[in-house]
């Protein structure tokens, strides 16, 4: 467990949390490079299933970050995106898996340093949680089938 | 691209001045389909508006709002943009200007440099990345997201320019760069070069020289500023330390007759100094202290009332009403403590106080440039005697030059919105001048047919790019194509250096062909910035652009993971992987376009409708002009001068001849707009005409609203009770009609907002200062022995016309505030009324007999019609009944519903001048999709698979603009040119009915894929 790097999916919204991220790149900042982000128009387009799906194929930890509240580029995409976190966090703890594998940050395109932080951040809590229990269930599976 | 650009003569258009004005304009004339040559004398664009941290009244961050207007503007076929350059001089006249220009040397080549920043690392002293902005941080960069994205070097800091040029990885540096010459001709010219900001140092009494803690409110929107030089931390200069208790000081060296100071009003820096007072509580909660000294609130824009409500009610912003007498630093026996200490007598008090602050911010305003005084004397462009350009009262933007136009700051002081709106409108005056319209797709590239890929199996074609060393120096480039190379499908995959470069756009599109390929990963820096690029290389070599995809390995790997080089190249196969199998999945996607109604048509045929009919028609186009009176004119017609004297009726009545006989304006009145449906472009409006109601139905592109506000009549003070009570319109007439009764009047009593700033009518009206000022005026003129007396909140004499408000108080008309808790009462009594108020001074309460009594009563928004046309044309209102814009900053004039602009009083209270000013604007915003055969709708757009859809009603509900329906066949249906693209309804389908293109659900799972299922 010692050696266990998270893999992270970040769903980011072109007109902020990709852009803070671009802008961490400019301004050389670092942050762990277990993050992947995955561009989408506004938060608002993630859905459950995207965030179900990712951690079903084995990431570790899901986060989506949109724009401040307010400043979502159609209007109110970031809240809706928000409410749908917060179900998909009951239903992960529902079922065991935990919900704090998933999150969501704001963020203004400017924000270069909170993207970084908030990857760093997010990183070391998965980090601490260890691996995704349905990778290891899946490969037990797979044993038993095979 | 520019190689096959082919200006006409003569007929392009001169911007001068790359700010927020300058690039709407230019904006504004290359969407029309114009010529546009921007020129700034900086070398990067943006102007004032790309240091702000955020701005209000939405309070969100600039880089966000305007970093889009940028890229859009350095990409746009029509416009040259010319950084560094300045207009020497011009001869010739309107249609055929010759203009000379000067190119400063950036000693570096724009074309090759890729901005990896590389030169900066290493000569951080000799090299900008767009010069340093605060005096107190030189090597602070002015925006991250500069345009052109390139660096410049300063050569007198330069000793060795070779060694600059050895390092640079692209070999963009030019040593031997010179400055340029060249002469241009252009048919007209829009001046937009801004002005500057008042350095506070000549002031003696308010310490900026002296302490360190004191700054401009442009500095400590840098302190606040996440790029600035304290990368957002709030602390203050001395000593680093955050402060406890912060103060802002107004009119700093504006609204003064004192050295150094101007007379007129800065306009903006009311708003400013709230922002930034509600930024800092917002962000640091309760442990700061705000205070703003201030004369009067100039809260006038459309929702400012309500923006200073919220300042000083839910983020507890102290306001002073008192302008201080001095600002110094706090001595104690040890020596300065950096504290300061600022002396004032309170509004209510004739003794002096004292309080200490932390840090002082000055509301520093605007200041013509001497280079742009000199600019305009070259120019031949007259000054008024602040030394902004001269434009008349009802016409807003044109200087004393025939062919030159002016907007923004240069005008006179404004903020944002309202430069935004005067770009717009000097865009479309200067596209007046030009040769006739000609048709646009003349214009386009010729490119290939696009290649039918449907059948075939992806062939993909991978390119990474090196960018210098920015990824080249961190991965191994050519590892990650080899393993690149080895993924299903992937045909070709090589390194490619300088993606972004001529040759290598040309290899590339040279690959595709010769490999057949069909599908396209470029690995290299963000789609953000370079998106466009390779959607159009693709496109040039014959495939549909929506078939490449882009990894950002740089901004988001090597540039973030450049310690760990190991950690960048595994996570570079990643993020390869998933462009890779995310692009299997493309589709080619079809760009909706529709034909192009050419027809307009405008509703109310007021001053700002028949402005627009009349620019619009006489630029050819037919308009239909729908007023549901009997009669043209409007408010206006009711005006008998304007503030700064000129007769208001003989310029309407000829708007109104002019309308009425233009061959190509179908004026309707007694007509009302019944139904509406259709898009942009294709718009059917329902009309009921006449007497008899008869109804026709209008086919047009594009709908201006133009349907104004009401003269407000509110039931207070008396008013329609009492004849010597009367509103400053209708005092207007008489001192036009009935000059002899006005000279018998020995007291004179004016109350500002009424039925205004009130719970029922938030908005300041905006134009009752300037009425009341204007008729207080005129009294004096008539009846120099009267006493006049202005009971006000607030005077809100905004830019120049503070200039009349200094004049009235010279002629002895008095002015005395009073507190909404404390209104003035009014009585009968006899033939005149009794006035009482509350003296603020003395604190008494004071009786005036007045003769008469005019009310200020402003404007209210017109809420039986806003209501009616928002439900037909399904278009937002404001809270209290006005046309919500499409952004309240930057689109002052769209409306959120595309093909729809507003102009004039439905948008919110203002003067005619601003109104005229607007309604040219929407006539040139209009012009930008007139000037089109086609609209193009764009590809992403949410797509809804009938078969799947159960007709639940959940995207109906989930979308924010309105644009799902259920159709005849009973299920859900988006109409693509409505579309906005966020694809909330597609998440939200429980179906999955719904999928938004190029974002679709198995694209995403593709990248998913693409990332963890070699994992598992």
């Amino acid at each position: 467990m010692e050696n266990f790097e998270p893999v992270i999916v970040a769903y980011c919204c072109h007109y902020c949390a990709y852009t803070a991220a671009d802008m961490a790149g400019s301004m050389r900042l670092r942050y762990p490079a277990n993050v992947k982000i995955i561009r989408v128009p506004c938060t608002g387009k993630v859905d459950a299933i995207h965030i179900m799906k990712a951690l079903e194929k084995g990431a570790d930890g899901v986060y989506v970050a949109g724009c401040l509240e307010g400043d979502c580029h159609f209007k109110n995409g970031n809240t809706r995106a928000a409410r749908r976190l917060a179900y998909v966090k009951k239903l992960l703890d529902d079922i065991g898996i935990g919900g704090e594998r998933v999150e969501m940050f704001l963020m203004s395109a400017g924000m270069g340093e909170r993207f970084a932080q908030t990857a760093s951040d997010f990183t070391e809590k998965i980090r601490t949680l260890g691996p995704n229990p349905v990778k290891a269930a899946l490969g037990e599976a797979k044993r038993a089938v095979g | 691209m520019p190689e096959k650009r082919r200006f006409q003569a003569s007929n392009k258009v001169l911007v001068v001045g790359g700010g927020m004005g300058g690039i709407r304009a230019a904006l504004d004339l290359a969407e029309a389909g114009r010529d546009v040559v921007l020129i700034d004398k900086a070398f990067s664009i943006g102007g004032l508006m790309t240091q702000l941290d955020r701005t209000f009244p939405t309070n969100n961050c600039d880089l966000c709002t305007l970093s889009p207007h940028l890229s859009e503007s350095g990409r746009q076929l029509h416009i040259e943009l010319m950084a560094a350059t300045r207009l020497t001089n011009l001869n010739g006249e309107v249609g055929r200007f010759k203009a000379s220009l000067t190119t400063e040397p950036r000693y570096i080549a724009l074309e090759k440099c890729t901005a990896c920043g590389e030169c900066a690392r290493k000569f951080p002293d000799e090299v900008r990345f767009t010069p340093g902005l605060d005096h107190r941080a030189p090597t602070c960069m002015r925006y991250p997201q500069a345009t052109p994205y390139a660096f410049s070097i300063d050569k007198g800091r330069c000793a060795n320019m070779e060694e600059v040029a050895r390092i640079c990885p692209a070999g963009a540096i030019l040593p031997d760069d010179a400055p340029k010459a060249q002469e241009i001709e252009v048919g007209s010219v829009i001046l937009a070069p801004g002005a500057d900001l008042f350095n506070p140092q000549v002031l003696g009494n308010y310490g900026y020289s002296v302490s360190p803690n004191v700054v401009t409110s442009l500095e400590y929107e840098r302190i606040l500023s996440a790029s600035g030089p304290t990368r957002g931390e709030l602390v203050r200069p001395s000593d680093g330390k955050r402060p406890k208790r912060i103060a802002w000081v107004q009119c700093a060296g504006s609204r003064g007759t004192q050295a150094g100071s101007v007379p007129y009003c800065s306009s903006a820096c009311c708003m400013f100094a709230l922002k930034e007072a509600m930024v800092t509580r917002e962000r640091f909660h309760e442990d700061i202290e705000t205070t703003i000294f201030y004369m009067d609130m100039r809260t006038f824009g459309k929702g400012y009332e309500r923006y200073l409500q919220r300042a000083k009610n839910d983020y507890g912003v102290r306001l002073v009403r008192s302008r201080p007498h001095s600002v110094e630093p706090v001595k104690q026996p040890e020596g300065l403590t950096g504290d300061l200490i600022i002396r004032y007598v309170p509004n209510t008090e004739s003794r002096v106080e004292t309080e200490v602050f932390d840090l002082v911010v000055l509301s520093t305003g605007f200041r013509v440039a001497p280079e742009t005084k000199e600019l305009a004397l070259k120019l031949g462009v007259d000054l008024n005697e602040h030394g902004y350009a001269r434009a008349a009262s009802l016409d807003p933007v044109a200087t004393s030059r025939p062919g030159i136009y002016v907007c923004g700051v240069y005008e006179s002081p404004k903020d944002i919105p309202e430069t935004m709106v005067q770009a717009s409108a000097a865009a479309f005056n200067a596209s007046k001048d030009l040769t006739p319209l000609r048709i646009v797709s003349e214009w386009q590239e010729e490119l290939p047919p696009e290649r039918d890929v449907a059948s075939e199996d992806p062939r993909i074609g991978v390119f990474i790019c090196d960018c210098g060393i920015n990824i080249g120096g961190v991965i191994d480039v050519e590892g990650i194509a080899r393993s690149a190379a080895a993924q299903p499908q992937v045909v070709v995959s090589e390194a490619i250096g300088h993606g972004c470069s001529r040759e290598s756009l040309e290899r590339m599109r040279n690959v595709i062909k010769e490999k057949g390929l069909n599908r396209v990963v470029i690995g290299g820096c963000s789609p953000r910035t370079h998106e466009t690029l390779f959607q159009d290389t693709v496109r040039k070599a014959g495939l549909n652009k929506y078939l490449v995809e882009i990894a950002n390995l740089r901004d988001q790997d090597t540039w973030v993971h450049l310690d760990r080089p190991e950690a960048a190249a595994a996570k570079a196969k990643e993020l390869m992987g998933m462009a890779i199998s995310a692009v299997r999945l493309a589709q080619p996607l079809i760009e909706h376009t529709l034909p192009m109604n050419k027809d307009v048509l405008v509703v109310g045929g007021g001053i700002a409708g028949m402005t627009a009919a009349l620019s619009l028609a006489d630029l050819g186009f037919r308009v239909y002009l729908v007023e549901r009176s009997g009669q043209l004119g409007g408010m206006a017609a009711k005006i008998r001068r304007t503030l700064e004297g000129e007769e208001v009726r003989p310029y309407i009545f000829d708007l109104i001849r002019r309308t009425e006989q233009h061959d190509r304006i179908q004026v309707l009145k007694q007509s009302m707009v019944v139904d509406h449906r259709g898009v942009a472009g294709m718009f059917k409006t329902g009309i009921q005409m006449g007497p008899r109601m008869f109804y026709r139905e209008l086919q047009h592109g594009i709908t201006i609203l133009a349907t104004g506000a009401l003269h407000h009549r509110p039931d207070e003070y008396l008013l329609g009770r009492h004849e010597a009570v009367t509103t400053q319109l209708d005092l207007e007439a008489i001192l036009e009609d009935q000059p002899e009764i006005v000279k018998s009047w020995q007291n004179v009593v004016m109350i500002q907002c009424v039925g205004s700033r009130t719970p029922e009518n938030p908005n300041c009206s905006r134009i009752c200062c300037q009425s009341a000022i204007k008729n207080a005026l005129k009294l004096r003129q008539l009846n120099p022995e009267a006493q006049i007396i202005v009971l006000y909140r607030d005077l809100r004499t905004p830019g120049f016309q503070e200039d009349y408000y200094r004049q009235a108080r010279e002629q002895g008309i008095m002015f005395a505030t009073y507190e909404p808790e404390d209104k003035p009462a009014v009585e009968a009594n006899g033939q005149a009324v009794t006035v009482s108020f509350t003296d603020p001074i003395l604190g008494l309460r004071m009786k005036v007999n007045a003769d008469c009594l005019a009310l200020s009563t402003g404007l209210i928004a017109d809420d039986e019609s806003t209501e009616d046309l928002g439900t037909i044309f399904h278009l937002p209102r404001t809270a209290d009944g006005y046309f919500l814009e499409d952004h309240i900053k930057l689109r002052p004039i769209d409306l959120p519903i595309p093909g729809f602009f507003v102009a004039g009083t439905a948008h919110a209270p203002k003067g005619m001048r601003e109104t005229i000013a607007q309604a040219q604007a929407a006539a040139g915003r209009a012009q930008t999709f007139l000037s089109r055969d086609l609209i193009n709708l764009g590809a992403v757009v949410a797509h809804v698979d009938g078969d799947l859809c159960a007709a639940c009603l959940i995207c109906v509900r989930a979308c924010s603009f309105g644009v799902p329906f259920i159709n005849d066949e009973g299920h859900s249906e988006i109409d693509p040119a409505k579309c906005n693209g966020c694809g909330v309804c597609a998440a939200e389908c429980p179906a999955k009915a719904i999928q938004l293109r190029q974002f679709e659900d198995d694209q995403i799972l593709a990248k998913l894929d693409g990332l963890l299922e070699r994992m598992g």
